[in-house]
């Protein structure tokens, strides 16, 4: 099983690849679309603006090759944090950019009275499917975002985080593609095991 | 609901882990590789690291360190020392840091922190800012580890950084900084209605119930510890099982 951490020159890469290599899994970096072909599993991470991950990926002739793997392909992809942000129709994080429209909704800004924005820190997930959290002690992960992901369909929801008053998407799962908001790569024990639910429970 | 952060402050001096007394008196205190895996373990909730004299020898933070840190550890890392550019931030994040932290640069000319918000992004930058209490009652700001004063008033920097799109604040309190007497309470107090970014005190740890009452009382996010850790019997574990003990959310490891 090869798992391929796209590096597009704006996630943190090295702490998701060497999470993954804790495992002594099969795991790569990958910047070049023939490369992606060869992932069995593809994890899309990210930190920073939606608009410059959008035009990165179009640049590195990423963005064809991801719907070519996961769309027509049903490859499993994880999306970390701004990469699960991407799979939404829409973002309106510095204007509106046209995420990869695989699960449709839209990504918008933080907001609320009892909000503290950037949710930063270690907060719960819940509930959340059994497979996933297999042999996981405390739901607890690492948050750290200003923007969250809104899907229509309330039913792809695997889990849910108070943040304030409000309850945002922390977990989302539609067919092959999974997403989390929080960061399993920093996210010590519990996200290491959450890494590995993914690459060998759900397969 | 989020719960509180407790996280290890080091300071580097190079490549060595360095602690202070109200920033002088400075005695080692280890490699940082190890004690980052030692706190990792330990279920600290985050680690901040800044090279403390980067700033005043124009060089920035060893970025080697922060690989290694990231290649051993599972938890977020927020690094700083002498970052002054969007070049030196990226440094950093390619190296494997989650959040940079500025202070000096960012005292001197606040538009920095808009620059990094809007290169990385809100979540991406930790402001840091050390204050000392005057003879008068006042705070002053201070920059390059509390040797040069500046005249802007604490309160008008702060809003400042949160204006330009600073992610959170860390404020030092200088004089009790390795002092062990306690954090400056009221100084958290009068900040906490100007930000609603998360919020860090740093200074004056030194036993379970000072952060107890720091968390209780002040409305901070998050509280950093220094000496207390690593020149005093007390590990994350055991803090954690206080704090819960006192009904304080805590994340447990």
């Amino acid at each position: 099983m090869k798992i391929g951490v796209l590096d597009y020159g704006l996630s943190n890469v090295g702490s998701i690849y060497s999470a993954f290599d804790f495992y002594n899994y099969d795991v790569s970096l990958v910047s070049q679309p023939e490369k992606l072909k060869e992932a069995d599993l593809i994890v899309l991470g990210g930190v920073g603006n939606f608009k410059t991950a959008t035009s990165r990926l179009k640049e590195l002739r990423l963005w064809e090759a991801l719907n070519e793997e996961v769309i027509i392909k049903k490859k499993r992809i994880l999306g970390i944090c701004l990469g699960m942000q991407l799979f939404a129709d829409v973002s309106y994080e510095d204007g509106e950019t046209k995420g990869l429209g695989w699960i449709k909704g839209k990504v918008v800004k933080i907001e609320g009275d009892s909000v503290r924005v950037p949710h930063m820190g270690w907060n719960e997930i819940k509930p959340v499917r059994d497979a996933l959290l297999k042999g996981i002690h405390h739901n607890f992960f690492y948050f750290m975002h200003s923007y969250h992901f809104i899907p229509e369909n309330k039913d792809i929801v695997l889990a849910t985080t108070n943040c304030g008053e409000l309850h945002i998407a922390s977990a989302i799962m539609q067919d092959n593609i999974l997403g989390v908001q929080f960061h399993p790569e920093k996210s010590q024990g519990d996200g290491l095991r959450f890494l590995r639910n993914f690459v060998e429970v759900l397969s | 609901m989020i719960a509180h952060r407790i996280i290890p402050f080091f300071l580097l001096k190079g490549k060595r882990l360095t602690k202070g007394t109200q920033f002088r008196d400075f005695v080692d205190v280890g490699d940082p590789i190890s004690q980052a895996m030692i706190y990792d373990a330990q279920g600290a909730d985050e680690i901040a690291i800044v090279d403390i004299e980067a700033s005043k020898e124009n060089r920035i933070i060893d970025t080697k360190i922060i690989t290694q840190i990231i290649t051993k550890c599972r938890l977020p890392i927020a690094a700083g020392g002498g970052i002054k550019t969007i070049r030196d931030a990226r440094k950093c994040f390619e190296a494997g840091a989650d959040k940079i932290v500025v202070n000096t640069y960012a005292v001197l000319d606040p538009s920095l922190v808009k620059k990094l918000a809007d290169e990385f992004g809100s979540q991406s930058v930790t402001v840091s800012i050390d204050v000392k209490k005057s003879a008068k009652g006042n705070y002053e700001v201070y920059i390059f580890s509390g040797t040069q004063k500046v005249k802007e008033d604490h309160e008008v920097l702060i809003k400042k950084f949160i204006e330009y799109g600073a992610g959170e604040l860390v404020v030092t309190a200088i004089d009790r900084e390795g002092v062990l007497s306690g954090f400056d309470y009221d100084l958290y107090k009068s900040i906490r209605p100007l930000v609603k970014i998360p919020l860090i005190a740093s200074g004056g740890a030194g036993c379970y119930d000072d952060i107890v009452r720091l968390l209780n009382e002040t409305g901070c996010d998050a509280c950093a510890l220094g000496k207390m850790l690593f020149l005093r019997d007390y590990d994350m574990v055991r803090i954690k099982s206080y704090l819960k003990g006192k009904k304080v959310l805590v994340r447990e490891a």
